[in-house]
C-alpha cells in the first residue's frame, strides 16, 4: 500500500470541535456533543473504546440525509468526569437528557459493542423517544451474555496486569477481522494502536469493561422492545455467529440481521459506506411504515 | 549523533511533509517533540509507518513499542537501530 493510500485508508481526524456544545444532562453533568446534518434524527453511543470524534468517519454520508448526533458518554472523552463511573440507568438518563437539550423528540440509536446493551435499556426505559435500534456487532446474544462477559473479564485482567497497548494487543485479532489484519498489516496495527491510545485512558477503560459485565442480561427482555431494529454483524465477528445474529434478530417483534461480508466485530470499519447504505436502508423503509 | 540518525531524521521529516501535502505541520515540531501532543492526527501515523517502510526497506513490527513511535527522534532512532 502506498503512504497516499494508507492516508486515505486509515486516516481518522480525532480531534473535538471547540465550539461543539456541552449539553448539561443531570446536576453537574455536561457532555460533549456534535450534531450534523439535519432532518431524522440519529443518535450514536459510545462503546467505551470509541469518542464521539471517532463516529465522523463512519456517519458521513448519513449526514447527509439525517441529523447525526455523537456525544461522549459522562465520564468519558470530552464530557464531565466523576469519581465513579454512572450506572447503565444513569447513563440512559443522560442520553434522554441530551435529546432534550437538543430539542429531538425521537432518535434512532446507533449502537455498536458494549453500547448495545445501552441501547436496549433505553429503549426499554423510554420506548416514545427511541424510532428505531441500529446495533452493530451486539453484545446481546440469543441465549445469553456469558461468552461477551468472559471476554470482557478477561480484557480488564490483560489491562490490569500489562497496560493498554497490550490490551490492545490482546483485543485486536479479536475485533478486528481477518481481512483487515492482513491489509494493515503492522503499520496499521500500529497506527490503530496510537489512535486507541490516544482515545482511551486505564482509568476509563476499566470503569467502562467493568460496567460493561453488569446489566441483566436476560434475551427476553429483547421481546419487549416494538420498535424496528437492524442488527448489522460480520460474518467474521468471532464474538457472534451469522446463525445466532438471525437468533437474536427474532428475539424482537420488528427486527432483522444483516450480515457483512468479511467484516469483524465493529463492522463499520471494514466497510464504512456499505454499512450506512444498510443503515439508511433501514430507516427510510422503518420512516416510510411508521 | 552518528550520521545514520541524522540522516533519518531529516527523511522523516520529508516524509511527514508528503504526508501532510505540505511543510506546515513538520516545520513547527522539534524532533524530540511527542507527535500526538504536536497534533499529528493518531492515524495519520500509519501513512508514516506506512511510508518509512518503502522509504528505509523495513517492514514494522507488530511488538514495537508506543515509545517507538512517540516522535521524529524515537522513529529515527528505530530506524537506526535496525540498521546497527
Amino acid at each position: 500500500m502506498s503512504a497516499d493510500a494508507a492516508q486515505d485508508e486509515y486516516y481518522h481526524d480525532l480531534s473535538y470541535r471547540e465550539d461543539a456544545p456541552r449539553v448539561r444532562t443531570r446536576a453537574d453533568i455536561e457532555l460533549y456533543c456534535e450534531s450534523t446534518g439535519d432532518g431524522v434524527a440519529i443518535t450514536t453511543l459510545n462503546n467505551f473504546f470509541f469518542t464521539a470524534p471517532f463516529w465522523r468517519d463512519y456517519t458521513g454520508e448519513l449526514a447527509k440525509h439525517y441529523r447525526v448526533v455523537s456525544y461522549d458518554l459522562c465520564n468519558h472523552g470530552h464530557s464531565t468526569r466523576l469519581e465513579q463511573e454512572p450506572t447503565w440507568e444513569e447513563h440512559a438518563t443522560d442520553l434522554i437528557g441530551l435529546l432534550d437539550g437538543l430539542e429531538i423528540d425521537s432518535t434512532y440509536l446507533l449502537a455498536s459493542s458494549a453500547s448495545t446493551q445501552l441501547a436496549r435499556d433505553v429503549a426499554l426505559a423510554y420506548p416514545d423517544r427511541v424510532r428505531g435500534l441500529v446495533l452493530a456487532g451486539p453484545v446481546l446474544g440469543p441465549q445469553g451474555m456469558r461468552r461477551h462477559r468472559m471476554l470482557q473479564r478477561s480484557w480488564v485482567r490483560t489491562l490490569n496486569d500489562h497496560g493498554v497497548p497490550i490490551l490492545f494487543s490482546h483485543m485486536y485479532p479479536e475485533f478486528v477481522s481477518t481481512q483487515m489484519n492482513e491489509d494493515y498489516g503492522s503499520a496499521g496495527f500500529l497506527g490503530l494502536r496510537e489512535s486507541f491510545l490516544a482515545m482511551s485512558t486505564p482509568e476509563e477503560l476499566i470503569n467502562g469493561l467493568t460496567l460493561a459485565q453488569q446489566g441483566d442480561s436476560n434475551p427476553a427482555l429483547l421481546t419487549r422492545i416494538q420498535m424496528p431494529t437492524l442488527i448489522t454483524l460480520g460474518d467474521d465477528d468471532i464474538l457472534l455467529s451469522p446463525t445466532a445474529g438471525h437468533e437474536l434478530a427474532a428475539l424482537f417483534p420488528n427486527g432483522r440481521c444483516e450480515i457483512m461480508p468479511k467484516a469483524g466485530h465493529v463492522p463499520f470499519l471494514d466497510d464504512p459506506e456499505g454499512f450506512q447504505e444498510l443503515v439508511r436502508k433501514f430507516i427510510d423503509e422503518a420512516e416510510a411504515n411508521a | 549523533m552518528p550520521d545514520t540518525v541524522v540522516k533519518a531524521r531529516q527523511q522523516i521529516r520529508e516524509l511527514l511533509v508528503d504526508v501532510f501535502g505540505g511543510p506546515s505541520f513538520v516545520d513547527g515540531v522539534h524532533d524530540a517533540v511527542s507527535l500526538r501532543e504536536a497534533g499529528l492526527p493518531s492515524t495519520a501515523l500509519v501513512a508514516l509507518l506506512v511510508a518509512m517502510e518503502d522509504a528505509f526497506g523495513f517492514e514494522w513490527d507488530d511488538d514495537v513499542p508506543p515509545e517507538a513511535l512517540r516522535s521524529i527522534e524515537s522513529l529515527a532512532g528505530h530506524v537506526a537501530a535496525l540498521r546497527d
